[in-house]
Formats: C-alpha cells, sequence, structure tokens
C-alpha cells in the first residue's frame, strides 16, 4: 500500500528547502526536481528547483498557466511524460513547444499530498526518454507524500514573511509578478485578472520570461498604457 | 451446522463489501462504528457489543453501543478503571473471557455489574493500526464461552477495516486544515503584493513606501492587512486621503 510506504520513507529534520527535492534525486533516475505547492485557489508558490532547467520547466507551466502541474493538482494523479518529443500533448501544446526546446526527454508530474488533499507537485525530468516503473512511481508517490509537511511549512513561512528574498532557483511566490499586475490594473484601468492575462500575453508574444516582463513593468522602464492591443495579442 | 456456516459467511463477505463502499465515500464515523459493532453483534452470536475510541488526551470515551446494557456496562468499565476492555485498549491485544463468573476476579466492579445485567462472557477486539491503537470493539454474551479463534479473527479484521476509515478520515480532516491555512497564507501574499503594486504606481512610490503606507493605513483602523490590500485592488478605499505622519 502507497499509504505504508508513505510512512517509512522520511526526510530528515531539520531540513533545509533545497532539501525537498533532493530525495527524488538520489532514488529516481532523473536529471532534475522541483517542488511548487498549489492552493485549490490557484495560487502556487516554487520552493525548490535542483537546476536551471527544472526552474524553467516550472516556471514555464507558472507563464503560461497550461501543463500537466495543473491536472495533477487537481486530479491528485501522477501525470508521466516518458517521451515529450514523441507527443502532440493536446492538453497543453504551447508548454510542449516550449520544452521541445529545453533538453528534455521525459517529465513526471508527482502529487505531493497530505492524506487525500493534494497541496502541491514535484515536477521531475530526465534529459532522455525514460518510463518509470511502477516501483519508481510509488517511490516518487511516497517521497513526495513525505516531503508534504516540510513543504507546506516552508511555504507558509515563506508566505507570511514581508521581506522574503526570492532567488533564481527558489522563485517562490514571483512577487515582482504580482507586484507588476497591481501596476498594470492602474495603467491599463482594469481588474487584476485581466492585467495579470495582459502580462502573460505580453511575454508570450516577445518571447521573454513572465518575470523578466514583470521586472521591466516593476522598473518602471516598461508601461502598458499605451501599448497598442495588437502587440500583446498577436 | 453448514446453514449457520453459510450464512455467517454470506453474512461477513457482505460486511465487507460495505464497509469497502463506505471508505470510498464521505462518511460519519460515529455511524461507521454503531454500523461495526452491530454487525459484528449479529455475525458473531453474541447479544450486545460496544466500542470505546480514545480521545485526544488517551482516555477512552464510549462511542457506540447496541443497546442500553452494553452503554451501561461499559460505563461501569470506564467509571471503575479496570475491565478487558481497558486491558485490551492498554495491551493491543484481544481479550476473551468466556466465563465471568469463573474468570472476572481481575475487575471486580466489572464482573458484578455485567453478571447483574446478564451478560456471561466478553471478548474484547482492539482497533490498532500499525502500532496505533485508538479504541476498542467490545462484544457480550448472555452464555458462556470464548469465541473461537476463527471468530476472533473475524472480529479482528472488520475492526482493522474500519480502523483504517477512522483513521483516513483523521488524517483528511487535518490534510484539509492546513491546505486551507496554506491557501490562505499565498492568497494574502499575493493580495498584498498586488495592492503595493497599485499603490506604488497611483502614489508614484517605491513598493517599500507602498508597503509601509498600506501598513499603517490598517493598522491606524485596527483592519487585516489581507482586507487593506483587497480593497485597494478594488479601489474601493484611497490610503493617500490620510495625512502621513
Amino acid at each position: 500500500m502507497t499509504d505504508s510506504a508513505n510512512s517509512e520513507a522520511r526526510v530528515p529534520e531539520p531540513y533545509d528547502v533545497h532539501d525537498l527535492c533532493r530525495p527524488f534525486l538520489s532514488s529516481l533516475p532523473v536529471s532534475g526536481a522541483s517542488v511548487t505547492v498549489v492552493t485549490a485557489s490557484g495560487a502556487r508558490m516554487t520552493l525548490c528547483s535542483s537546476d536551471a532547467i527544472a526552474a524553467r520547466i516550472d516556471e514555464l507551466q507558472f507563464e503560461l498557466g497550461e501543463g500537466p502541474q495543473s491536472s495533477v493538482a487537481l486530479s491528485g494523479q501522477i501525470v508521466i511524460v516518458p517521451d515529450v518529443a514523441s507527443r502532440g500533448h493536446d492538453d497543453w501544446p504551447v508548454l510542449g513547444a516550449a520544452l521541445g526546446e529545453l533538453p528534455v526527454g521525459a517529465i513526471f508530474c508527482v502529487p505531493i499530498q497530505m492524506g487525500a488533499v493534494t497541496v502541491g507537485v514535484a515536477t521531475l525530468y530526465c534529459d532522455k526518454p525514460l518510463a518509470l516503473n511502477n516501483h519508481q512511481q510509488t517511490t516518487a508517490l511516497a517521497i513526495a507524500s513525505a516531503i508534504a509537511g516540510g513543504a507546506v511549512q516552508h511555504a507558509m513561512v515563506s508566505a507570511i514573511d514581508d521581506a522574503a528574498v526570492e532567488s533564481p532557483t527558489a522563485p517562490a511566490l514571483r512577487r515582482e509578478v504580482h507586484q507588476a499586475t497591481g501596476i498594470l490594473l492602474v495603467q491599463l484601468n482594469t481588474t487584476a485578472t485581466i492585467a495579470y492575462a495582459r502580462l502573460q500575453a505580453y511575454a508570450f508574444a516577445n518571447g521573454r520570461t513572465l518575470q523578466s516582463v514583470a521586472h521591466d513593468v516593476v522598473a518602471g522602464s516598461l508601461t502598458f498604457d499605451d501599448t497598442p492591443r495588437d502587440n500583446t495579442f498577436p | 451446522m453448514m446453514m449457520t456456516t453459510e450464512t455467517r459467511e454470506t453474512k461477513l463477505s457482505a460486511a465487507f463489501v460495505k464497509l469497502a463502499d463506505t471508505l470510498v465515500t464521505d462518511f460519519d464515523v460515529v455511524d461507521l462504528l454503531h454500523w461495526l459493532v452491530e454487525k459484528c453483534t449479529e455475525i458473531l452470536d453474541t447479544q450486545a457489543g460496544g466500542i470505546m475510541l480514545a480521545d485526544p488526551t488517551g482516555q477512552l470515551q464510549l462511542v457506540a453501543s447496541t443497546s442500553e446494557e452494553a452503554e451501561l456496562v461499559e460505563i461501569f468499565q470506564l467509571a471503575a478503571g479496570a475491565g478487558p476492555c481497558l486491558d485490551c485498549f492498554r495491551t493491543g491485544t484481544p481479550v476473551t473471557v468466556g466465563d465471568l463468573e469463573a474468570d472476572g476476579g481481575r475487575w471486580p466492579t466489572f464482573s458484578t455489574e455485567a453478571l447483574k445485567l446478564g451478560f456471561r462472557s466478553v471478548h474484547a477486539t482492539p482497533l490498532r493500526l500499525r502500532g496505533q491503537f485508538v479504541g476498542t470493539m467490545n462484544l457480550f454474551s448472555h452464555h458462556t464461552g470464548a469465541l473461537i479463534a476463527e471468530d476472533i479473527a473475524v472480529a479482528q479484521a472488520l475492526a482493522d477495516v474500519a480502523t483504517i476509515g477512522l483513521l483516513q478520515e483523521r488524517h483528511l480532516r487535518n490534510a484539509n486544515l492546513v491546505a486551507e491555512q496554506l491557501q490562505r497564507a499565498l492568497d494574502s501574499r499575493i493580495l498584498i503584493e498586488q495592492a503595493k503594486g497599485v499603490l506604488a504606481t497611483t502614489m508614484s512610490t517605491t513598493m517599500n513606501d507602498a508597503f509601509t503606507t498600506m501598513r499603517t493605513y490598517a493598522r491606524d483602523r485596527n483592519l487585516p492587512l489581507r482586507q487593506v490590500a483587497d480593497d485597494i485592488i478594488g479601489r474601493r478605499i484611497d490610503v493617500r486621503k490620510r495625512t502621513t505622519s
């Protein structure tokens, strides 16, 4: 039973936030991992990424608002993509295309669960195509459940910290993106939801990361009040 | 004899099907335990039964019983602080007393009361899962005679499945609470960062100053920061109206 495997996969305490990724790398034949908490409201916080590619796979899903992470967060079921290049990825076509430009062969999204509640997703990748067998999937699920408490704890501590520092491999909540959303909703005289969509669209249309666009908006070097519509929606 | 066995096997397999069905849906713990003790009483041909669960301090509490007599005998046992069910809970192993009159001397108060109520034998089954003892299920009979090994196994099997459901439900309740707290913390932070962006633009100031203004506004009015942030984003308040000191 998964349940008994969960209780046996222990994470030593106290541990650093990067330790949340480490057990996946030491127990499974994967190249990298990221750990993200996701709430029912869709809010998400990346806690750690083991390398820049893992960080980008996670960031792309945040930026595009599509990808296996969201379906795992909703369904609580593991998603295995053994060969990223071989499929059309009907569920996430834009992400599929973006992944094609990264040295990524396979992706696995593992639900991080407390009991029956999914509190986050661990995203693992391998630089070549790879299928996880049943035993490896059980291991991945067991590790994910074992780190659930630590992940939630780190996320809460970081969320309530007014001066939390965000680093490239632990972009956390991406505070600048939310600040930029606030700036845009004033510039465009609209709601936060639409302002955020405009920010997303601009980044995508210009082939830039959401964070770099947000950074420019916060710095004041990019304003949206005079941006023509056809520039934001190709 | 053949007939009885078949009937019992049919009842038992129906009981397991019902348990499995219950555990995959939303279920009420008390209803589940009532059903369990009634079913076991019936299948094992005893006349009464009760279930006691440990509360958060580790004290046993009666949560289900099939009759007033069963309730009384359980309450006497809890009040006396001694009895086969308490021993069962402490040790995590089944306790069978085939003849309370002959063999009830270990718990004089309990045995006297049980006999007065017409019970001659008792069997206590631990509710346990992986070393965690959560309570006991106790079956009382008007006749003497210990439960045979097969019956003990049946009682334990039903109790084990019910315990899994019980512990999952407890775990789930905690997990939901944690998930709600996490959601609230992340949503609050997102609102605060968005509100900083709104203020920084409308006031032509830095994010830090925007935050300080927002926090001062909230503190002066004794309002939660999250609510002030939400009102700023919805443009329902203008924090600039306040003269900054």
